[in-house]
């Protein structure tokens, strides 16, 4: 199976601005900040799209009391760190919606539902999705999340799936973008212009 | 409709009063009890022998072996390099409620290379079994269950000892998470003789294979509650005239299990002398080279006891007694008294009740492509229906 068709998670809440995955996998098929993926709406008639911004872990007993022994030796460690499959939580901001073969960059009609199987997008699909930044817009709206880390984290994902050539042109037209939106802000429009810089 | 907890409260009060009353009453006869030892362990050992032949297949309770019975081991050092195996099972049973019958067994186990600093290699190997040689015995009556546990403790058995073979030359340490006796061979074997006769013929094989590849084998007993030893030390305090199946009976050590004793006699990380289990079941393990021997081991400083099951070629040498030791020893001391190598094992095979309705949701598609309608029993769709809980609120 290629990764890329195995999910990362299944949704356990959700809302039209995002929703929650939970999963158990090793450590390193978790999805990163910045990643897109896409779960299922609308009775599989659309995908959500949705950037993850917040991963955390759940807790878990056995780690807590080897993490309080003293006498922790290096190979539970190394099971803890490569081999258990820990009960990972991560928050996805809704960006747009796949329609047939279409996406939209706004919010979806409907969330997905409860248990969905969350995937990660492919990388044509990330290029195809992010030939538009109308999707820019809909992150720098949102309150009280990380939102210039998650611009820059989805920018690059984004020139990271073009051609060389093409990258710089790509971060270059994101940034006028970017200005156009945080133009009364010049002290985080910079910062960004920064994170992104090649 | 959950547990009506208030309706029980006031029954509640009472256990917690009964369980106080019943452990000091306990702690009341703890003292007799370890006397009775003391008194069996200066009995010269042939006449203790003579005693325990005396009482002949009445007797249900511990044997001497070659070591002193009061005698207290302190923890040998561990082997350098030493591998350390774990495997454990579960499984889900046989439903007459659900769309298909069929049952899985699934064995998680993993091998430690102590010292190595690399993270252990671990496996889970699922089965399913829905074949009606496997469903069902000889005579046409459904697999018992107590036969889907001894088909389990088997495949654990060979988890293990496929390990073995590839820590091929280096010193092995296998580790279960029950006793070495298949006690489901007691359970059924009147009714199913034959499937015992060949789950003990596998389980025995795999055991064969741990011995012929250098390793040793020890099955691990956490909170155990035999009175083995206690029924020895009681046997010890009868005249050998006085012998008989009253006296035997008449054990005052009874409500008190080993393990109270030795939480007494054992300093952390001791354990007790090696005794011989004699129930019937363990002279089908003799015949095969397999006789099962057990000590108890202070596994911990907060004084947990734990049973420890070796088989006769384990305990009578001394180097693989003593791995058994150093290793368990060296496995609880982050997990608090039990084997981390079994707590991992534990959480690789664990079959999760969401495992099973994904698995029957699967089984479904499945009889769906083949144009059968999968139909769950009435009974079983009603309780679903009233699973999730609902309160109304005022």
């Amino acid at each position: 199976m290629d990764p890329d068709d195995r999910p990362i998670g299944r949704v356990t809440r959700c809302s039209t601005r995002g929703f929650v995955g939970a999963v158990r996998l090793p450590e390193p098929e978790w999805p990163v900040f910045g990643t897109f993926c896409r779960a299922e709406a609308q009775q599989g008639q659309s995908q959500v799209i949705g950037l993850v911004y917040d991963l955390s872990i759940e807790d878990d007993e056995l780690a807590r009391q080897l993490a309080a022994s003293e006498a922790l030796s290096p190979e539970q460690l190394a099971d803890s760190q490569v081999n258990r499959q820990v009960p990972v939580e991560y928050h996805a901001l809704a960006v747009g919606y796949l329609n047939g073969d279409v996406f939209t960059q706004s919010l979806p009609p409907q969330p997905p539902l409860t248990l969905a199987p969350v995937y990660r997008l492919t990388a044509p699909q990330v290029r195809l999705f992010t030939d538009r930044l109308d999707f820019l817009p809909l992150l720098v709206a949102v309150p009280e999340i990380p939102v210039d880390d998650l611009l820059a984290a989805a920018l690059k994902t984004a020139a990271a799936v073009r051609p060389e050539s093409e990258r710089r042109g790509y971060l270059v037209r994101a940034a006028a973008e970017c200005a156009r939106l945080l133009g009364r802000d010049l002290t985080r429009l910079e910062s960004l212009v920064r994170a992104i810089k090649p | 409709m959950g547990l009506n907890l208030s309706q029980i409260l006031h029954q509640l009060e009472q256990m917690g009063a009964a369980l106080a009353e019943h452990e000091a009453a306990l702690r009341r006869l703890q003292p007799a009890a370890t006397k009775a030892l003391e008194h069996a362990a200066i009995l010269p050992p042939e006449e203790l022998a003579a005693r325990v032949a005396r009482a002949g297949d009445r007797y249900r309770g511990a044997r001497p072996s070659d070591e002193p019975i009061r005698q207290r081991f302190p923890p040998p050092g561990l082997e350098a390099g030493l591998v350390i195996a774990g495997a454990d099972g579960s499984q889900i049973y046989p439903d007459r409620h659900a769309p298909a019958l069929y049952y899985v067994i699934q064995v998680g186990s993993l091998t430690i290379e102590l010292g190595s600093g690399r993270a252990p290699q671990t496996r889970t190997l699922p089965e399913i079994h829905f074949r009606p040689e496997d469903l069902y015995d000889e005579d046409g009556h459904p697999v018992n269950n107590a036969v889907i546990n001894g088909r389990r403790d088997a495949l654990e058995m060979k988890a293990l000892a496929d390990w073995a073979e590839s820590a091929a030359g280096r010193p092995f340490l296998a580790l279960l998470d029950n006793g070495l006796l298949l006690w489901f061979a007691l359970q059924v074997r009147e009714q199913q003789q034959k499937e015992v006769d060949r789950v003990l013929k596998a389980y025995l094989g795999h055991l064969d294979g741990l011995r012929t590849r250098g390793g040793a084998v020890a099955g691990f007993i956490d909170r155990p509650r035999s009175a083995d030893v206690l029924a020895l030390a009681h046997l010890a305090t009868l005249p050998p005239e006085a012998i008989n199946d009253a006296a035997l009976r008449a054990n005052p050590f009874r409500a008190l299990t080993d393990r109270m004793v030795f939480e007494q006699l054992l300093e952390p990380g001791e354990r007790s002398a090696c005794f011989i289990d004699t129930s019937p079941l363990n002279r089908d393990f003799e015949t095969r080279g397999h006789q099962v021997r057990f000590f108890y081991l202070k596994t911990d400083a907060r004084g947990t006891i734990a049973r420890v099951e070796v088989p006769a070629w384990v305990a009578d040498d001394a180097a693989a007694l003593g791995r058994v030791h150093a290793g368990i020893l060296e496995q609880c001391r982050a997990t608090g008294g039990f084997p981390y190598a079994l707590v991992r094992a534990h959480e690789l095979a664990v079959v999760t009740n969401e495992d099973r309705q994904q698995l029957e949701t699967y089984i479904q598609q499945r009889m769906l492509e083949h144009n059968l309608a999968p139909r769950t029993s009435q009974k079983a769709t009603t309780k679903r229906w009233t699973r999730g809980r609902r309160k109304h609120r005022v």
